[in-house]
């Protein structure tokens, strides 16, 4: 028996203080994780999306890349196909154009109009860009081909948001 | 464009580049080919999704035209013809019917819009890659269609 002996009354105060202290802790836990829930969410993938494209892979000619996102349209969210055309410029940077032809809309391809070898054609009016995205005078659309900002992750291309050209 | 506020908004802002329009037709019926209808109405709509992305600076695709299986096929013919005058009174040059039902192939020479009949495909069973695949593919062989057609006009 050791000295200074733990009287009852001692005893009770520090198990009911013990007790009482985890069911408070068991009652404010959820509430703090609650306030604090918004600042612990992962940022939504960094809005950059993973492509099947490697980037060692990619050559000086546009190539068609394909992607999975999900889109959200309000409480719906829906699957849908990208597609960029994708290629190395002179530097050897990466360059990601947007397939949409900024005239209405169509889906512009490359080099499929014999008569304009080397340029992105859409089939709807005859828009013609050149390599990098410009818009040729004379055809109908107005502004050059969006651009896709993109980031290199383990090997593969990951491309954001398409955002209209910059200096355009 | 589809046959959304949005698109319209823009059909009639820029309506000198757009002269075409595309009628899926998709049959309906309950008797013991509900399957069947089901089935190349299910594949015409989604195919007419992909086509619209396609082209949808040059093309307008309408909410399908959707009818009795069972009616006779002088009302059918003529109900059509009924669309077909009305659009084509309404400037547009091409106009085009997108579907999987036989029946149109037969009674093709009465109408005058282009018919485009596919054989629908059972999508249902393919994984959603490779039914997007499947898809484009055949918008890209209705792509040289469209262009020969708009060619030949100019």
């Amino acid at each position: 028996m050791s000295k200074n002996k733990v009287s009852r009354r001692q005893f009770l105060s520090y198990t009911l203080t013990g007790v009482g202290g985890f069911m408070a802790a068991g009652m404010l836990m959820p509430m703090v994780r609650f306030a604090v829930d918004p600042v612990l969410q992962p940022k939504a993938s960094s809005d950059f999306i993973p492509t099947q494209q490697k980037v060692a892979d990619i050559t000086d000619v546009p190539t068609r890349v394909d992607f999975k996102f999900e889109q959200q349209d309000a409480w719906y969210t829906s699957e849908e196909t990208g597609t960029a055309w994708v290629y190395k410029d002179d530097k050897g940077e990466i360059v990601a154009l947007s397939p949409v032809c900024k005239h209405l809309g169509c889906v512009v391809d490359w080099n499929s109009d014999k008569a304009n070898q080397n340029h992105f054609y859409c089939p709807c009016h005859g828009g013609l860009y050149t390599k990098d995205g410009t818009n040729v005078p004379g055809t109908p659309p107005f502004a050059p081909l969006d651009v896709y900002p993109y980031i290199e992750k383990d090997g593969y291309l990951h491309l954001g948001k398409a955002e209209p050209k910059k200096g355009a | 464009m589809k046959w959304v506020s949005q698109d319209i908004e823009m059909y009639l802002k820029s309506k000198e580049y757009v002269d075409t329009i595309v009628l899926p037709l998709l049959p309906v019926s309950l008797g013991n080919d509900v399957k069947q209808s089901v089935a190349m109405s299910e594949f015409i709509s989604l195919l007419s999704i992909q086509l619209e992305r396609q082209f949808r600076g040059r093309l307008i695709m309408l909410p399908g035209f959707s009818y009795l299986k069972g009616n006779s096929e002088d009302k059918l013919v003529s109900d059509l013809k009924e669309w077909e005058k009305e659009l084509y009174a309404k400037d547009f040059t091409h106009v085009f019917y997108l579907t999987s039902d036989s029946f149109w192939k037969a009674v093709e020479n009465k109408l005058d819009g282009g018919l485009i009949w596919l054989p629908s495909l059972p999508l249902e069973h393919m994984d959603e890659n490779y039914r997007t695949s499947i898809l484009e593919d055949q918008v890209k062989q209705l792509l040289s269609l469209f262009l020969q057609k708009w060619q030949s006009a100019e």
